[in-house]
């Protein structure tokens, strides 16, 4: 998953992210964590987070 | 009447459960997976964090939501704020709280002035209601009356957590107003259930009244026909309509008829949308064992280098955190020049909060960030050009379209209200 400039880091993917994989300060950052389920990137409301092809 | 809403935001679900009281047939569509726009609960680790609002309206049972809420049957229950309270330093002259600080109810702000500025700032109470100031911001009008710093950083503290601005950024002319609508409808007040006790309810009115509420589904394209809204465009699908309603700003909603909106022949349209300054701010929700502030309603923060004010809304709602936990968050506005060090700012946040609450236990549960597209407010209230369009049958509602008078929510019900009576007459 990639976070792309978009983010304004509003915190909405980290509350639905169940592997606690998205820490936001400013902008969203995803760890090491994540298991690419893409559950967290409809709910992103401007469109930053990037399903990787 | 045929109606199509596009974003189920507070002003979109608003508009939707009147239209459909009044007998309407409607369809929200809705981009993301969840409702409620910037005003409904986000789930995390057992407490009901926000999408953006702080669970906190206003003018609480008294304002205008409350009362659009009540016309349109919507089930909620929104409690007063007992309190408003300012944290100063425990000795005049300090600059901080680290010397310790003391709490005051706000209706005794004079307190920290000179006798002379108490009896000005007196006189001024009661005069202004007669003849509110104007043609200058807020913090020109202060200085020019008060020579006492005070006012100036408590006027900052104020505007930072009820419009996410500065008191040079805000004309005291809307100032003005505001303290008017205290005055006539109260102070703040939580809905039970938080953001999603609102817009929950009022889904609720929209499905019982036959009308339908689309996730996932994002409006590309508002058609016209005749020179009239006639309909949107959803995954390639016409949807007919007699009437659009859209949640989503005038600039994105502008942005959805370019074909037929044109930057010559609606110049002055176009002239009002670059004018819009959307405001940013960063929330910081922490979870604690003890209450951080001990009553329901907004404490006001304005020695601290950021944070404009905290509230604690688990005491009026005790779910909104786990069993045993306080829900306690703080507001900080952000100038638009220090929107590019986002970290920083919120570094100098919690530096605030551990001067704040010293020896206090308390965990960061989220930072939360708005600018922008996903701002506070795409506008502040009597700057932006109010619901009609320069297309008849398309109405904007919701923050950029508030129109004058009520900031924040009640900014949206009030434009709300208007565009119903525009509507249904
Ligand atoms: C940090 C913060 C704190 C705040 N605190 C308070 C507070 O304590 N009290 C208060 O009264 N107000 C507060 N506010 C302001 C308040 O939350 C907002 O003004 C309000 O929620 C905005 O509602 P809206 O009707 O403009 O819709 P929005 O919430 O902007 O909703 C618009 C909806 O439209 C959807 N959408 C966008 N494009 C499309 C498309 N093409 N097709 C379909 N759907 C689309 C979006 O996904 C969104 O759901 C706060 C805001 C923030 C950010
Ligand atoms: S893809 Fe899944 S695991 Fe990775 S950050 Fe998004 S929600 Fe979390
Ligand atoms: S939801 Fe989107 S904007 Fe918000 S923090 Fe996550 S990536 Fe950033």
């Amino acid at each position: 998953m990639k976070i792309n400039d978009n983010c304004v880091g509003c915190g909405q993917c980290t509350s639905f992210c169940r592997q606690g994989a998205i820490v936001v300060m400013g902008k969203a950052r995803i760890t090491d964590a994540c298991v690419e389920c893409e559950i967290c990137a409809p709910y992103c409301p401007v469109k930053a987070i990037e399903v990787p092809i | 009447m045929r109606v199509v809403v596009i974003g189920a935001g507070l002003g979109g679900l608003l508009s939707a459960a009147r239209l459909s009281k009044a007998g309407n047939s409607i369809e929200v569509f809705e981009r993301l997976p969840i409702t409620g726009g910037r005003f409904t609960n986000l789930e995390y680790r057992g407490f009901q964090l926000s999408s953006g609002a702080f669970h906190m309206l206003p003018h609480g049972p008294g304002g205008p939501l409350a009362k659009l809420l009540k016309e349109i049957g919507a089930d909620v229950r929104i409690v007063r704020s007992e309190k408003t309270t300012i944290r100063m330093p425990l000795e005049k002259g300090d600059a901080d709280y680290r010397q310790g600080f003391r709490d005051i109810p706000f209706n005794e702000f004079q307190k920290p002035l000179s006798n002379r500025d108490r009896l000005k700032s007196a006189y001024l109470i009661v005069s202004t209601r007669k003849y509110p100031p104007e043609g200058s911001t807020l913090k020109e009008w202060i200085s020019s009356q008060v020579k006492d710093e005070w006012l100036v950083k408590l006027a900052d503290s104020f505007c930072g957590w009820s419009l996410s601005m500065r008191s040079d950024e805000v004309s005291v002319e809307e100032v003005f107003e505001i303290i008017e609508n205290l005055y006539r409808f109260g102070g703040p007040g939580v809905p039970m259930g938080g953001c999603k006790g609102i817009t929950g309810a009022l889904e609720k009115v929209i499905t019982a009244n036959g009308g339908t509420i689309r996730t996932k589904t994002e409006v590309s394209k508002i058609l016209v026909e005749n020179g009239k809204a006639a309909g949107v465009v959803v995954d390639g699908t016409e949807h007919k309509a007699d009437l659009v309603i859209s949640n989503i700003g005038h600039a994105a909603t502008a942005g959805l008829c370019s074909e037929i909106l044109s930057k010559e022949k609606h110049a002055e349209y176009f002239r009002a949308l670059e004018a819009l300054q959307p405001s940013a701010g960063i929330k910081i929700c922490l979870s604690a064992e003890e209450p951080l502030i001990g009553h329901s309603g907004v404490l006001l923060t304005p020695y601290a280098r950021r944070i404009n004010g905290i509230n604690e809304v688990t005491q009026v709602d005790p779910s909104l955190a786990p069993p045993g936990k306080h829900l306690t968050m703080s507001h900080q506005h952000v100038a638009p020049e220090n929107i590019g060090k986002l970290e920083e700012e919120i570094e100098m946040g919690l530096q605030d909060l551990k001067e704040i609450f010293p020896g206090k236990k308390y965990e960061v549960l989220l930072i939360q960030s708005y600018h922008d597209s996903w701002p506070v407010n795409r506008a502040s209230s009597g700057t932006d050009p109010g619901n009609n369009t320069p297309i008849p049958d398309l109405y904007v509602v919701g923050d950029g379209a508030k129109g004058e008078g009520g900031i924040e929510v009640e900014g949206i019900a009030l434009g709300v209200a208007r565009t119903m009576e525009k509507i249904l007459g």
